[in-house]
């Protein structure tokens, strides 16, 4: 389901507090029409009204806040947008109020943490010039589904099906689920009704292969990520481990049909999400490792190397990237070892006398995966204590289950690319290039825990 | 309001094709002193002598004035090469406009056209974009599937597409295939055969569809001038019907979009191209002489029938190969938008530019063999 189809609820209210409780009552009604239960609806209200009363004070006067519920197949989300006007847009720093020793009175600044603690998941984006998008969600609840490992005897030919029904999609998860560790299962294989829903409103596309008999053989599933890009998990086999041939084959037909898939839409690269030892070999070029979060059956967490792949799907044309000149050797290193033609500019930090006093970053928090996508959205003279705040408060707001933190660095902005140096100074380490990832490639730096 | 909430969804959806950079550009950036271009299937012998003395013999001042808006008397010399009348054809910049043409005279909303789906993708893209569902039948044995093709046939299809030989496979139906095939479309709807490689054809046993389209009104042929007739910088195709069908064609066809270079250009490679055409079928074979022994010591499966191109599969990303070749000053067509992922198309040129592009491909895929 386009984004744009999808059922949804949309509000135009001026930012004065008094249509709080219109916001927040909109909200759970649509939360409950939308298929949240009553505790779900509960939360994204409650998130709304933090944020809303946020934005009275923050946004600017001169537009109304469009505030759009939506139903998401799988979740309901909390969309505002609006125009950041003349306002100082720090106190929409995830991490506002939490340090940086403000002196404006900061109480109620907590109220996107607060917020956001409420969701499953929350983003701040830049949607055009001076306008942005704050988006809070939360998903529907399912039941837990019994992974299944039992041996399956399976007979070639196999064939591919490229849109298998609720019941056969409930099943390969908990096939895949039963034969591949947790890390390499998006956790909705655990909740099978979840993945068909996905499915269902495409925020999955998947393949299945059946045998000769129309049982389930395999599994690869993709989702868009950005404009340009898909990232993808798998392929799952469930052959035999003793057929191993047949495994393989079915990898490769998985494999090959997702790339003839995707190949005529606008992504232009495929990265892995949660590649499988299945993934055929010379099929995707290693773009390096991430430090990421697994949990093992216990529910005890730890971090672990994984490996990134990443493909191409086009002819590459080259271009221009913007980095600071500390970065250089990094990026000549990764650029030569993918044989990636581009133009290294040389990006200067601009005075600091030029810069507005707050800068402002995008925060994507993902609870269910322990991730944290750190994104600059402005530049400011607080960056490297605003970054410093961030990586405070997320440690803090997640206790001991602190997140991988990684930061994207959008090197098509020259400004971007000169605040490196803020970003080492704040434990951030270059790991890997993410080509095309955003306007051009992506660079993409992981915070670095001391006892780690 | 948001900008995309003005935009049809089939437009919202579908990428916009991003051609290559200019051959300087790219040498700056991959850093090479020299490009050899296997990528676009250009006839690298250039035009047949009397084409060239066209082209040589344009005078600047005639650039101020307009083109033939339907490029008389190309049609006119066309007419007399195929006996048949003038406005049975309908000369485009380059087949891309005629295959947009004949989907917007043909289809309306809900209609759809059929062709294979690892084939020429123009077919497929302008119908999308057109918001027509494109029905994509798979190659069987790397050729056209006639039968799954009249499977896929309901009371909305408008429009049959065949590549005859396909690119990038150079698959081909022969005369009986055809004519089967058309049978059983029994002018239900309109069948294009997109002849763009014909030339290279030298087989008794290939179809023509100028013959066909007489017994069967439904037959639309689409032949081009950027092919064997090396000038596809010119942009010259054109369509050819019975002229009931080209009338309908012509409604929707842009006019005056064909340069008044390429017109005499065009007119004039067909009146001696018999020996441009021995000649160039000498150096595609010369070239799969060399390369296609190259690729079987290398282990590597590799496809080429009709055309000047052959297809190579490779053990790593075909993307990954592209851009290890530009390195090395040589350019290729990736394949995976070609819906075969891990291989790559080479064009077929003289015995030089061979050699230089197979001590290149082996260096590459050594160099990725060792890594693996």
């Amino acid at each position: 389901m386009s984004p744009l189809t999808s059922p949804r609820l949309v509000l135009e209210l001026a930012p004065d507090q008094a249509f709080l409780p219109t916001a927040a009552a909109a909200a759970e009604n649509a939360a409950q029409v939308f298929g949240l239960d009553r505790q779900g609806s509960l939360r994204l209200a409650l998130a709304v009204e933090e944020y809303y009363t946020y934005l009275c004070r923050f946004a600017g006067r001169e537009e109304p806040i469009r505030l759009t519920l939506t139903q998401g197949g799988t979740f309901v989300r909390a969309s505002f947008r609006f125009r950041a006007g003349e306002v100082s847009l720090r106190a929409l720093n995830f991490a506002a109020g939490v340090d940086m020793n403000a002196d404006d009175g900061t109480e109620d600044e907590l109220g996107l943490l607060v917020a956001s603690r409420t969701t499953d998941r929350s983003s701040l984006e830049l949607s055009g010039a001076d306008v942005y998008q704050l988006c809070a969600e939360v998903d529907r609840s399912y039941p837990v589904g019994e992974p299944v490992a039992s041996p399956q005897h399976l007979t070639a030919p196999f064939r591919l099906e490229e849109t298998p029904n609720a019941g056969l999609l409930q099943h390969s998860a908990l096939l895949a689920a039963g034969r591949y560790p947790a890390r390499l299962c998006p956790r909705c294989f655990h909740r099978p009704g979840r993945f068909a829903d996905m499915v269902a409103s495409n925020q999955y596309r998947v393949l299945a292969a059946l045998d000769s008999a129309g049982r389930p053989a395999g599994l690869l599933c993709w989702r868009a990520s950005g404009r340009r890009g898909v990232v993808f998990s798998g392929p799952y086999v469930f052959t035999d481990a003793a057929d191993a041939a047949l495994g393989a084959e079915t990898a490769r037909l998985l494999t090959e049909r997702f790339l003839s898939l995707v190949a005529r839409t606008e992504a232009i690269c495929a990265f892995s999400e949660r590649p499988t030892e299945d993934l055929p070999k010379g099929w995707f070029e290693k773009l390096g490792t991430l430090l990421l979060p697994e949990r093992d059956d216990s529910g005890h967490l730890s971090f672990t190397e994984q490996p990134a792949f990443f493909r191409h799907l086009r002819e590459d044309v080259g271009g221009a990237v913007w980095a600071h000149p500390d970065l250089f050797p990094f990026l000549q290193r990764e650029y030569d070892a993918l044989a990636f033609s581009r133009d290294l500019l040389a990006a200067a930090a601009p005075a600091q006398s030029q810069l507005p006093a707050h800068s402002l970053l995008a925060t994507s928090l993902d609870r269910m995966r322990g991730l944290v996508v750190l994104k600059p959205l402005l530049d400011g003279r607080d960056f490297s204590a605003n970054l410093g705040a961030h990586i405070r408060a997320l440690e803090q707001s997640e206790g001991d289950e602190a997140p991988a933190i990684l930061l994207h660095l959008d090197l098509s902005e020259p400004w971007q690319g000169a605040l490196y140096p803020a970003l080492a100074e704040n434990g951030f380490e270059p790991r890997l290039i993410l080509p095309h990832g955003g306007n051009s490639d992506i660079l993409v730096c992981q915070h670095v825990h001391a006892d780690r | 309001m948001p900008i995309a909430e003005l935009v049809p969804e089939y437009i919202r959806s579908f990428e916009a094709y991003v051609p290559s950079c200019p051959d300087p550009e790219l040498m700056r950036l991959y850093g090479v002193d020299h490009l050899h271009r296997l990528n676009n299937n250009e006839n690298a012998l250039g035009p047949p002598p009397a084409a060239r003395k066209v082209i040589q013999d344009f005078e600047a001042q005639r650039s101020a004035i307009y083109p033939s808006g339907d490029s008389f008397f190309l049609r006119k010399t066309l007419a007399e090469r195929f006996g048949k009348d003038p406005n049975r054809f309908l000369v485009g910049n380059g087949s891309c406009e005629v295959i947009a043409s004949v989907i917007k005279a043909f289809c309306e909303k809900g209609d759809n056209i059929i062709t294979a789906d690892k084939t020429f993708a123009v077919y497929e893209w302008v119908a999308e974009f057109s918001g027509f569902q494109a029905r994509l039948i798979p190659l069987v044995n790397y050729g056209y599937d006639p039968e799954g093709m009249l499977a896929a046939m309901d009371h909305r299809t408008k429009i049959l597409f065949v590549c005859n030989p396909n690119n990038p496979t150079g698959t081909w139906w022969d005369r009986d295939t055809m004519e089967r095939f058309l049978r059983r479309v029994d002018g239900r709807a309109i069948v294009v055969i997109d002849e763009a490689y014909r030339e290279y054809v030298d087989d008794e046993r290939f179809p023509d569809g100028m013959e066909l389209m007489e017994r069967h009104p439904n037959v639309v042929v689409f032949r081009t001038f950027s092919k064997m007739y090396a000038l596809a910088g010119l942009r010259v195709g054109y369509v050819c019907g019975q002229r009931e069908v080209v009338e309908y064609i012509r409604r929707t066809h842009i006019v005056y979009s064909v340069n008044g270079v390429g017109q005499p250009a065009a007119a004039a490679a067909l009146l001696d191209d018999a020996e441009h055409i021995a000649a160039t079928r000498r150096m595609v074979a010369e070239a799969k002489d060399l390369l296609l022994p190259a690729f079987d010591a290398m282990g590597l499966k590799h496809v080429s029938g009709a055309g000047n191109f052959v297809m190579v599969e490779t053990p790593v990303s075909d993307s990954l190969v592209y851009r290890q070749l530009m390195r090395r000053g040589v350019m290729v067509r990736t394949m995976t938008g070609f819906r075969f992922p891990n291989w790559i198309r080479v064009s077929l040129v003289q015995q030089p530019v061979m050699r230089d592009f197979l001590t290149a491909f082996r260096e590459v895929i050594e160099t990725a063999r060792a890594r693996a």
